[in-house]
């Protein structure tokens, strides 16, 4: 069993991709993540983030991370302005 | 295992195009993903890889992925998939349709492929609606699931793709649900290693149009639904596709070919997802057409 380590987790929202079909908020079981008032995940309790990433995997529009320590990510905003 | 986003944006897809057409919280997008995240572990090229779809909602996904994409008339995705298989064997085709696109204008076509059992990966979005449209009853409707063609619910028997894969001869059929998505990438990880027809049927939500007529709310609640709508069949589910698999356990019910399928099961209405069969060492239309091929070319030289 590997133990649950917490706060080290970071996670990216891409407002560009979001559509705020709300299901990264509904299936957050730790209550990271919360709505704003037009939809839009926000991430009022980061700290509590366990990276299950079942925000990431039920995203589907690709505009939300979870990002653990020393994982290579690339940066979606050179990715998005290239275009 | 799951693939970075922001690594399948650079990898897999076309930013450009992005974001999809498709409307907030639709399941097609986690399909997408899944895709990539197959062909990323299956460790394809991914120049290699063709995806083929037709129209609707789901014949959309050619224009987001950065594979070779075919986007190809109504329900004639496996027919234009055949053909590029035979020119080009070395390549992965990757089938996308809807239900309304396999099932009912390209029903023959699906059913012929099956048949042929060629080398496809076919990969049958079932919303139970026809999305794009304006939600007229597809043939995967459900009985008194109402429609716009349909307005005091569907009559007619939904098409059973289970039962038609095995008839027609596919040697492969699982079932998955976008709710699942661990066990969805992993299908089509495994579907796309089959050396005949591979079909992964993947349960999706049309939350606008078929969701809405049958008040089955929003997205995350079709979704969620679907754990109580299907019941899992492979304990052992999947395991890295590299693997040997087991595709049964003792004392477990007998899910192969050879044995009549709904034995004990009928009481249970739920869906069963999972690996449901499997045919092993089945010749493939490929393998028989390079061989005639072969056998011609040795013939005129004689």
């Amino acid at each position: 069993m590997t133990s649950i380590v917490r706060g080290i987790y970071q996670i990216n929202v891409y407002k560009e991709l979001c559509k705020a079909c709300g299901l990264c908020v509904a299936w957050c079981p730790q209550d990271v993540l919360a709505a704003d008032a037009e939809g839009y995940p926000i991430t009022p309790h980061l700290a509590q983030c366990i990276n299950c990433k079942l925000c990431e995997r039920h995203c589907p529009d690709f505009a939300i991370e979870v990002i653990p320590p020393e994982v290579e990510v690339a940066d979606v905003q050179s990715i998005l302005h290239a275009r | 295992m799951k693939l970075q986003n922001s690594l399948i944006l650079r990898e897999y897809l076309r930013p450009q195009v992005l974001p999809t057409t498709w409307c907030p919280g639709c399941g097609l997008g986690i399909i997408m993903s899944a895709i990539a995240q197959a062909v990323h572990f299956r460790g394809l090229d991914k120049d290699k890889v063709a995806m083929v779809s037709g129209i609707g909602c789901t014949g959309r996904m050619s224009g987001y992925v950065d594979f070779n994409t075919l986007h190809t008339t109504h329900g004639r995705a496996p027919a234009f998939a055949t053909g590029l298989k035979l020119a080009r064997p070395e390549m992965t085709v990757i089938v996308v349709m809807g239900d309304g696109d396999s099932m009912s204008i390209g029903g023959n076509h699906l059913v012929h492929a099956m048949r042929r059992n060629l080398g496809l990966t076919a990969i049958v979005v079932n919303n139970s609606v026809y999305g794009l449209t304006g939600g007229q009853s597809s043939p995967t409707t459900p009985v008194g699931g109402r429609t716009t063609t349909a307005r005091s619910g569907s009559f007619e028997r939904p098409m059973n793709l289970e039962v038609l894969a095995r008839a027609a001869g596919a040697a492969f059929f699982a079932r998955a649900t976008v709710n699942h998505t661990a066990g969805l990438t992993k299908m089509i990880e495994r579907a796309l290693g089959v050396s005949g027809f591979a079909m992964v049927e993947v349960i999706s939500n049309c939350h606008v149009l078929y969701g809405k007529m049958n008040e089955l709310g929003d997205a995350a609640e079709m979704m969620q639904s679907m754990d109580r709508t299907t019941r899992r069949i492979n304990p052992v589910l999947l395991r890295r596709a590299e693997r040997p698999l087991r595709l049964t356990w003792p004392g477990a019910p007998s899910w192969s070919v050879d044995a009549p399928p709904l034995e004990g099961i009928a009481e249970d209405d739920r869906t069963p997802r999972g690996v449901i069969f499997e045919r092993k060492g089945s010749v493939d239309f490929g393998q028989r057409y390079y061989a005639m091929l072969e056998e011609i070319k040795a013939r005129r030289e004689k």
